[in-house]
């Protein structure tokens, strides 16, 4: 295989042994456990619709209702170029993609919107829908991301310099899609994964460090279906929950071996969504007829089964939120929101609000349809009802980027402009 | 009980269509003008409509008028927009769909539909001096609602079909006919959410129905008179 990856910095050629002095093992002992806690547990990672990738933030205290007119809007950055990816919030910066003249950037910004930086990543997919789709991944202080053209990156965040990059389609025999590499690349350890989607190279597991390959699964040979994969942490495994163009696939993160698959029963191959895993159950929604899901994963994860499916409650790419025994999402065939019970998989509610992309934040949903509006909503229960509304005027091209909260601001991308909302109390 | 009902349903219909049937094509057309505020249209000379294009996507839309007859539309399909655009002389249109984005030229056909359709009052008002012929084929269903069918037998001679509305006299839908790989397709257009602008109503949902899919467009605001240069609706 033709290996274009970039020389690594010095800083990461290992030392030989032989040249550093030898320690008393007693003396290393709680700089190696020190390193394995921050290894195993301290892993900072933020990625598309944060934690284990739900849409679900942390933060409280927050308006239980909007002004007609909508929140404050604090700040706009409107050259962000186009795109459909989230912003990713640290506690100092906010990390973004967008495309300007076919070309991916990574942006920079202060808390204020003040660009830091910006440096170009590599071909953006401009043949439709033209823009940046990959939402970055943050873990310590290395960024990931990959533009529409297929090139898989790494960067440096203070300043954006690229560790190493890779292309999928010309490294990795990713054959032609249809709507550009989307993933929001996931991390497990010292592993990146990313999804060619070729016969021979269908799931790629990278040393996230120096961008070589760790594993290669072969999944069902299938072409890749613009999903960001989910994590399952289980005792015995680790598994990337992702999908190909007609089946859901369990890999064991570890070596590559694929678990399990389920297979989807209609036509349609885009399955952006990502899964969710609660209590030893997988859900899943996607569109073109193929409808929601949920399976029962076995306690060591190497099987599944079938528990629902509900092809009358499809969503392309807006996402789902699951809370307590409801689940919250549009459909994109009839155009409105559905509450679906989790036990039965049953459509128990719906809301009209045109079809869009869902987060959660301190008891409130929020819903960013494709008409531009942003609705506060209640879910109760079985219910969703609409507490607030207002339009976004600003920005350009199609509203899909799904939205983000992070210390009591949401963020709202719309094209090129990246707007901040003080949704405070 | 149920064949009372339709008993007297059929009754009032056959009523209210015989009424109708009282009025002349003239009379119709001028409560038509009437209603759509053909007067004050008069003093109008731009309209620019901004929107969206409902299909599978949601997505922006544009369309600026001019008198006599000049049109543009600005649409996106697949977050790429495109434009579709008449002149006074020239039709043209771009697909950058297709990979290639550059202005073309559109066909004799497409062109001559498209002079008709950018006639700014509409091919009904002044139908007589613009060469067009109509007639009053009778009372329609709308849905639910009554409405006088027009045939108007354009200048060329292609036959379109109108229903105004028998209480507002307002524009309902319009239908044209089209051929496409061999085969004439009809093609409706459905005009609802009147709403007045300037003292005008302006319809703010316009459906589109070709066989088998429609397309909406869905108006936010409609301006008249703002400034628009002719250079606008010249091809690049």
């Amino acid at each position: 295989m033709k290996h274009l990856l970039q020389p690594l910095p010095s800083s990461f050629i290992p030392r030989p042994s032989s040249l550093v002095p030898r320690p008393s093992p007693l003396v290393l002992l709680p700089f190696t456990l020190l390193l394995l806690a921050n290894t195993l547990f301290s892993q900072e990672v933020l990625q598309w619709r944060g934690d284990d990738r739900r849409g679900v933030y942390p933060d409280t205290e927050l308006l239980q209702s909007w002004p007609e007119s909508g929140p404050e809007l604090i700040w706009e950055f409107a050259e962000a170029g186009n795109g459909y990816s989230s912003p990713l919030i640290t506690d100092n910066r906010i990390y973004v993609t967008g495309e300007i003249d076919t070309i991916t950037y990574l942006f920079a910004l202060d808390k204020s919107g003040k660009q830091i930086y910006k440096v170009p990543v590599g071909k953006e997919w401009t043949i439709n829908y033209p823009g940046s789709r990959s939402t970055p991944t943050l873990v310590d202080d290395l960024i990931y991301l990959t533009t529409g053209m297929g090139t898989v990156a790494c960067l440096e965040a203070k300043d954006g310099n690229v560790r190493w990059s890779l292309n999928m389609m010309s490294d990795l025999h990713a054959p032609g899609i249809t709507f550009g590499f989307a993933e929001g690349l996931l991390v497990d350890g010292n592993t990146v994964f990313c999804t060619p989607g070729n016969a021979d190279t269908n799931v790629v597991a990278l040393d996230r460090f120096t961008g070589e390959i760790q594993w290669i699964s072969k999944g069902l040979g299938e072409h890749t279906a613009y999903c960001s994969p989910l994590l399952i942490r289980l005792p015995e495994r680790n598994i990337m929950v992702t999908f190909t163009a007609h089946a859901l696939l369990g890999i064991d993160t570890k070596d590559g071996t694929l678990l399990w698959s389920h297979k989807q029963d209609a036509e349609g191959d885009v399955h952006v969504n990502t899964p969710w895993f609660e209590d030893g159950y997988i859900y899943y929604i996607t569109g073109d007829g193929n409808g929601s899901v949920k399976l029962k994963l076995s306690d060591d994860g190497t099987a599944i089964t079938e528990i629902w499916r509900n092809k009358a409650c499809d969503n392309t790419m807006g996402g789902f939120i699951k809370l307590g025994n409801y689940i919250y999402t549009a459909s994109y065939e009839k155009r409105k929101w559905y509450v679906q019970d989790a036990t039965t998989g049953a459509n128990v509610d719906s809301v009209k609000f045109d079809k869009g992309a869902i987060i959660f934040a301190d008891n409130m949903l929020y819903l960013y349809n494709e008409r531009g509006q942003l609705g506060l909503f209640k879910p109760d229960g079985p219910k969703m009802v609409l507490v607030s509304s207002f339009k976004i005027t600003r920005g350009s091209k199609a509203h899909y980027a799904h939205p983000v909260i992070s210390d009591g601001i949401l963020y709202v991308r719309h094209g090129n402009s990246l707007m901040a909302y003080n949704v405070k109390k | 009980m149920k064949r009372v009902f339709f008993f007297i349903g059929s009754f009032l219909l056959l009523l209210i269509s015989a009424q109708a049937q009282d009025l002349t094509l003239d009379e119709i057309m001028t409560k038509h003008y009437q209603a759509s505020g053909m007067e004050k249209l008069q003093q109008v000379n731009t309209v620019i409509m901004i929107g969206l294009r409902v299909q599978q996507d949601i997505m922006p839309l544009k369309i600026v008028r001019k008198r006599p007859n000049l049109s543009l539309m600005e649409f996106d399909v697949a977050d790429l927009t495109a434009y579709q655009a008449y002149d006074g002389n020239i039709g043209w249109s771009t697909a950058p769909w297709t990979g290639d984005a550059s202005p073309k030229p559109l066909p004799e056909s497409r062109t001559r539909d498209l002079m008709y359709q950018s006639d700014f009052d509409g091919m009904l008002y002044n139908w007589k001096e613009k060469g067009h012929h109509l007639e009053l084929e009778g009372v329609d269903t709308m849905d639910t609602k009554l409405a006088y069918k027009i045939k108007l037998v354009r200048a060329d001679s292609a036959i379109q079909y109108y229903f105004i509305g028998m209480g507002d006299f307002l524009l309902k839908k319009q239908t044209t006919f089209r051929m496409i790989r061999g085969e004439e397709i009809s093609i409706e257009n459905i005009f609802t959410d009147y709403r007045p602008v300037e003292g005008i109503p302006f319809a703010f949902n316009i459906e589109t129905r070709y066989p088998g899919r429609s397309v909406s467009m869905e108006f936010e605001t409609i301006e008249l008179n703002q400034s628009v240069e002719d250079d606008l609706f010249k091809m690049p």
